[in-house]
């Protein structure tokens, strides 16, 4: 508690730029990947973070020292040329994307800890913190630190804000974009730059390996809360941040901890709750919306069976003879009767059930869809009546009251259904 | 039957375009009349949507070369207007129905400014020509078939252009929308407009439009409805591609280079 009071207040500076480091990283590296992986492009972020190794290796042996200047340029190099290597096989090669990205990623991460190696066998009293930007270390980030990885983060998002125009349509229809005139070969260009930055920056406090989770995994997650462009850039930053600064805070605490799991995990945690509890695309609500249907179905089955009971001239149905008809649904028809019974639609006495005036009312509809529908099933799909139920007992509980007058019109209100059994209007009685 | 026309407002000169080793288009060359509908015919694989492609710059042609109001393209691009295939983006992009429409004016706004009011206000009156007020707020994935054909109409209107080019968009249409885009399309064609569309179903094609060019990896005839709409040159369109042509083809595919290539 007391670490946590320390760390949130931020009244130790080197904490206040930590936080301010992870904040501006986590919503440059957002804003870039969620446009990758609005691109389908999420593999192409992962293949650029492992193949900046070498360029920090080959940084740090031309400095002999960890100066932020030559491993920023270093990476910055090999991930430009991996990113360039990669579409030039795809040009010039039939090799698939996919296959592509595998080998340059693992042919540069290879060469990377090659090299780490001979800088850890040189015995340099500096490599110590060289393996950090494997797995990350937030707290490693200094004020010089600070000038260049923020510098660099406020650039990424400032372009990306300035060009967001022009990045809308290079994702979304970039063949429309070269019709229109835009520069689309130079968007993409500056775009493949964003996103080498983007890893670039995210070196020391998440590390090579797991960078691309910070790129992909915001914008996956928010994609489940929103279907507007912005909203989602500012939704997929907060989760970056958030799962950033939590990161860094544990790696705080406890000091061997590297930074970029931890993010890895929180994030991951985050896109787990979205993809449960999101509204419209989250799985319980599809669930809950299934139910609610299956539920409806069910009541519909009860009403529909005691109308029918009626028309042979039975006024009302026992329970047995109720769950007589659905022998599989025992209970839901139990739960059914009862719910029915609450929202008026039947009444029970002396346990027999019969129908209330707006139950009978609702049971006529219905049929009615039944029927109708398996009317013009016969009529204008020309199939034959004995196959025409299967189908009408779904859409007996999907038709609208539009769908109802439209069937109702063409089939120039018909009085039998194709199993020659009337169609129940409201004013006609039974 | 191949028909050259004075002051054209799109000239063709001996186009020949492959995909990687498969020649699509042979030697096309013809020439088209401004204030015209026209339609582009062929069967499927004819290299119809490739002819739209190479006439927008949208792929390099081995030979041959476009002129567009007697001008290279890029001079004129902000008088083209375009309409890709309705499969050829994701609709699951997190876009509205206007979102889409507006960058119907990024053209003419240029690199880096942003769509302002006037801009809303010109793709609003576009939707409404396409009859899709009612959808401006709509995310794109939630729209029909059809409604999706009307929004990138509704795109292209908004690039206020004098040659608009169509791939397929009266694909996956209903009768009622393929009604009303023509109905469209033929205002605009009176007035003064050019529309070129590529259209499948040869028995609508016959109502819809007043020229046509009829493809099949080569280029079968160019002219006025009541010229080269006939059996005989329908046949040659559609009765099958050319024997000895797919030969050829055969044997540039199985070249390890593309010999029609400069």
């Amino acid at each position: 508690m007391e670490d946590f009071l320390y760390f949130f207040s931020f009244q130790d500076a080197s904490i206040a730029f930590v936080v301010l480091g992870i904040t501006l990283l986590g919503i440059g590296s957002a804003f870039v990947g969620t446009f990758s992986f609005l691109d389908n492009k999420a593999l192409l972020g992962d293949a650029i973070s492992h193949a900046i190794l070498p360029g920090i290796c080959l940084g740090f042996m031309l400095a002999g020292e960890k100066n932020p200047f030559f491993i920023v340029g270093g990476a910055i190099a090999s991930g430009g040329l991996a990113t360039y290597l990669t579409s030039w096989l795809k040009d010039n090669t039939k090799l698939s994307e996919d296959s592509i990205i595998a080998v340059v990623l693992s042919v540069f991460f290879g060469i990377g800890i090659v090299f780490l190696t001979i800088i850890q066998k040189s015995g340099n009293p500096e490599m110590a913190g060289l393996n950090q930007f494997i797995f990350g270390n937030a707290i490693g980030i200094v004020e010089r630190d600070l000038w260049i990885y923020g510098g660099l983060s406020i650039g990424i998002i400032g372009v990306l804000v300035f060009m967001l125009k022009e990045f809308q349509i290079l994702v979304f229809n970039p063949d429309f974009g070269k019709a229109l005139g835009l520069p689309m070969h130079h968007i993409r260009l500056v775009f493949n730059i964003l996103i080498i930055l983007a890893v670039v920056i995210g070196i020391q406090a998440i590390g090579v390996v797991l960078m691309a989770a910070l790129l992909i995994t915001p914008g996956a997650a928010a994609r489940f809360w929103t279907d507007r462009l912005k909203t989602l850039l500012i939704l997929a930053a907060v989760f970056a941040i958030i799962s950033g600064i939590f990161g860094t805070y544990i790696s705080y605490t406890l000091p061997q901890m590297p930074t970029g799991p931890w993010v890895v995990v929180i994030l991951s945690f985050i896109a787990l709750l979205s993809f449960l509890f999101a509204p419209k695309k989250g799985i319980l609500f599809r669930f809950y919306h299934r139910k609610k249907y299956i539920d409806k179905t069910q009541r519909d089955h009860v009403l529909k069976s005691i109308y029918k009971a009626e028309e042979l001239g039975k006024p009302a149905l026992s329970l047995e003879e109720l769950t007589h008809i659905y022998p599989h649904q025992k209970q839901a028809i139990k739960n059914s009767i009862k719910e029915l019974e609450k929202e008026g639609q039947l009444f029970i006495n002396q346990n027999l059930i019969k129908l209330t005036k707006p139950g009978k009312m609702e049971a006529k509809r219905i049929v009615r869809l039944h029927r109708l529908w398996e009317l013009y099933l016969n009529e204008y799909m020309n199939i034959a009546p004995d196959h025409v139920h299967e189908s009408a007992e779904k859409l007996e509980h999907l038709l609208t009251p539009e769908l109802e007058a439209l069937l109702e019109t063409r089939l120039n209100f018909p009085r039998l259904d194709p199993h020659q059994e009337t169609i129940p209007r409201d004013h006609d009685d039974i | 039957m191949i028909k050259q026309v004075t002051q054209p407002i799109l000239e063709i000169h001996d186009l020949t375009v492959s995909y990687d080793q498969s020649p699509v288009l042979w030697n096309v060359d013809f020439s088209l009349p401004a204030g015209k509908l026209i339609g582009i015919l062929g069967p499927n694989g004819a290299g119809k949507s490739t002819l739209i492609k190479a006439i927008m710059g949208l792929i390099e042609p081995n030979s041959g070369y476009v002129k567009i109001f007697d001008q290279d393209l890029d001079k004129v691009r902000n008088k083209i207007s375009y309409v890709p295939q309705r499969e050829s983006v994701d609709w699951n992009f997190p876009a509205s129905v206007l979102d889409v429409v507006l960058m119907g004016t990024y053209g003419k706004l240029g690199l880096f400014k942003r769509p302002g009011k006037k801009e809303r206000e010109l793709a609003l009156s576009c939707l409404e020509k396409v009859g899709m007020t009612a959808y401006v707020h709509r995310q794109i994935s939630e729209l029909s078939g059809g409604q999706q054909q009307r929004v990138f109409i509704a795109r292209a209107l908004a690039q206020e252009a004098d040659l608009y080019l169509m791939d397929e968009p009266f694909a996956g249409v209903d009768m009622n929308t393929e009604t009303a885009i023509f109905n469209l399309l033929q205002e605009m064609s009176q007035s003064g407009k050019t529309v070129i569309v590529v259209h499948h179903d040869i028995y609508s094609a016959v109502n819809y439009f007043d020229w046509f060019i009829m493809l099949n990896l080569h280029l079968v005839a160019s002219g006025p409805k009541n010229e080269v709409v006939t059996e005989e040159l329908l046949r040659k369109t559609y009765g099958g591609k050319l024997n000895l042509l797919s030969k050829v083809s055969e044997l540039i595919r199985q070249k390890e280079f593309n010999p029609l290539k400069d």
